[in-house]
């Protein structure tokens, strides 16, 4: 049988895992964390090959038995940011949890989301999609509450795990009303909708929604995102969450018919107006910085859904394929942002013993001891305000300009709403930037201990990226642009 | 009354689900919670299998209902294990009792 190289990107990951466990148990946890990642780079081969075929040809699929896999433009796009997020957050992690009890796990439970998150992107019907999604829940679960001598990580993680437990026993209703009312579960078909299939697209919105935390249905992120360890942080803000949000509209596929495209544009335009606001109104008054992150979270996944809730709307290809992008850079900073908040943290509070919580006031004067770490925090946070040459800007310009050229008044409404909505968010953000350059460190930053290279590499990397894509941002047009088609092609 | 067996299948369905989304507002120690995220889960096994015997293709519902049960059954495990810590850290299984995070 001829397979064909995109499986091995989900097959190295989910294999290496249990053997990453293995050799951490047996030869101890510098073995865990080489194999580790020797894993993601292995993966990166298959990830080449897989992009290059894709030039060619729209969908890559393979059968196993019944189950098929399809490969398309946003299946690689999620690849894309799941692997180069998580082999920086591997790396940073290799000091960040040098020593912590159960190491070989932490490695193990990444490399198997890693490889779960490739997977729901291949996934070519409901049922399939589903066992993805669980199985990335699975493991987000063990991460969120890795700390297990701390009372606050195991709360946060009951949290989590409850409900995104019940979230997905709703997406379950949901495809089962799909099954019996069609008899099928591939993910792209046009019916008139009826009121079972209604039903179950209601099922699998509230299902998915909490995994991509659309606002009401948002109230555990805030404590996962902040008690996981950083490097942890950094996947589950800057991919776990968009990997629901796809699977949501992905899902929603089989349910839409004729006429409902629309009205469920109009459902996702009305959370993303409830993200935005709730998100960045939230993030104003955290004093933790990991919370304040975590919050601003909830205001991105916002900006997001109006650039797919207009596509759905309108029809329009161009505010998909910015929301497309925004999850690029969303991914890239907010992973940037997470990281280096964790190398401050680790330096000034896990270095010493304790597991913080790190403080906006803890920042202050940090720029004197841990210059490049706050340039770095610097550059994530601007982006994510959307300052001009940063890539958050150039993502959240794309989005607006998709809205307003659909040419609807409501759109052009809620575009002048998400631009002050960004504006807003300044307000949470420069006073971190103000903090980090304060000339008087703080006591924490005074007792603070070294940050390795280790730790500082991701950093550049990644904050090289945001530049470079807010100078260049045509340059991954390849990767959001059959991205958008990709998607906008299950919905007619 | 004369109910043809799918109907009898999702209104059983929605009784479980009715039950477990009960338990979960209702119930306030750990253990039990976990019972009422199985009974919820039970719901969408019984659904599945309406769902396959609507469309005759029973076959393929059990092997996706067999999938459940195994997704299921980890999730129940991690769930129990994080229990099992909550208990040693905070010495009880009361939900209300966590409250390390606010705001």
């Amino acid at each position: 049988m001829v397979v064909h190289p995109f499986l091995w990107l989900i097959l190295i990951p989910l294999a290496s895992a249990p053997l990453v466990y293995l050799a951490g148990r047996l030869g101890g946890s510098a073995v865990a964390r080489g194999l580790a990642l020797l894993a993601l780079l292995l993966t990166g081969a298959p990830l080449i090959i897989t992009a290059q075929d894709l030039i060619s040809q729209a969908t890559l699929t393979v059968a196993l038995g019944m189950v098929q896999l399809k490969f398309d433009g946003l299946s690689l796009l999620l690849a894309v940011v799941a692997l180069g997020l998580g082999a920086c957050a591997s790396v940073f992690s290799i000091p960040y949890m040098a020593g912590e009890l159960g190491e070989e796990k932490y490695y193990a439970a990444l490399l198997g989301m890693i490889g779960f998150i490739i997977g729901l992107g291949c996934a070519a019907d409901l049922f399939n999609l589903w066992v993805w999604f669980e199985a990335m829940a699975v493991s987000s679960y063990m991460l969120v509450a890795f700390y297990r001598d701390q009372p606050a990580s195991l709360e946060a993680g009951v949290k989590y795990l409850v409900q995104s437990a019940v979230g997905s026993v709703l997406v379950l209703l949901g495809i089962a009303a799909v099954f019996g009312e069609t008899g099928r579960l591939t993910l792209n078909h046009t019916t008139t909708a009826t009121t079972g299939l209604l039903a179950a697209g209601a099922l699998m919105t509230v299902g998915f929604g909490v995994k991509a935390a659309l606002v009401p249905l948002h109230t555990w992120l805030p404590d996962a995102h902040a008690q996981a360890p950083s490097g942890i942080s950094a996947m589950l803000s800057g991919v776990v969450i968009e990997a629901g949000l796809i699977a949501l509209l992905r899902a929603i596929s089989p349910v839409l018919g004729e006429d409902s495209t629309a009205r469920f544009g109009q459902l996702l335009l009305l959370f993303a107006v409830l993200n935005m606001t709730l998100g960045n109104v939230l993030a104003l008054k955290q004093t933790q910085v990991k919370r304040m992150l975590a919050f601003s979270s909830l205001g991105h996944v916002g900006y997001m859904v109006l650039g797919f809730g207009a596509a759905a709307y309108t029809g329009q290809l161009a505010a998909a394929q910015g929301s497309m992008f925004h999850l690029l850079t969303h991914g890239l900073m907010k992973g940037l942002a997470f990281l280096s908040a964790g190398a401050l943290l680790y330096a000034l509070y896990v270095a010493n013993g304790t597991h913080g919580p790190l403080t906006v006031q803890d920042l202050n004067g940090a720029s004197q001891r841990y210059p490049l770490v706050a340039l770095t925090l610097s550059v994530a946070v601007l982006g994510l305000a959307g300052l001009p040459p940063l890539a958050g800007f150039m993502s959240k310009w794309q989005i607006f300009v998709g809205g307003v050229q659909a040419d609807d008044p409501l759109l052009v409404v809620l575009v002048v709403f998400a631009a002050l909505n960004s504006v807003l968010s300044l307000a949470y953000y420069a006073p971190l930037v103000n903090a980090l350059y304060r000339r008087v460190p703080s006591e924490a930053v005074q007792h603070g201990k070294a940050v390795s290279w280790a730790m500082m590499a991701p950093l550049v990397i990644l904050s090289a990226l945001v530049v470079v894509l807010g100078v260049w941002p045509a340059l991954v047009d390849g990767l959001s642009g059959p991205a958008a088609r990709a998607l906008l092609a299950g919905w007619q | 009354m004369n109910l043809p067996p799918v109907a009898i299948a999702w209104f059983g369905a929605m009784i479980l689900f009715g039950v477990g989304l009960y338990g979960l507002l209702v119930v306030r120690n750990l253990i039990k919670l976990v019972v009422a995220l199985q009974i919820l889960a039970k719901a969408a096994m019984l659904a599945f299998v309406a769902a396959g015997y609507a469309q005759q293709q029973m076959g393929l519902a059990q092997s996706m209902i067999a999938l459940i049960i195994v997704a299921d059954t980890v999730v129940a495990v991690i769930a129990l294990a994080l229990a099992v810590q909550v208990r040693r850290r905070y010495g009880t299984l009361d939900v209300r009792q966590l409250t390390a995070l606010r705001g």
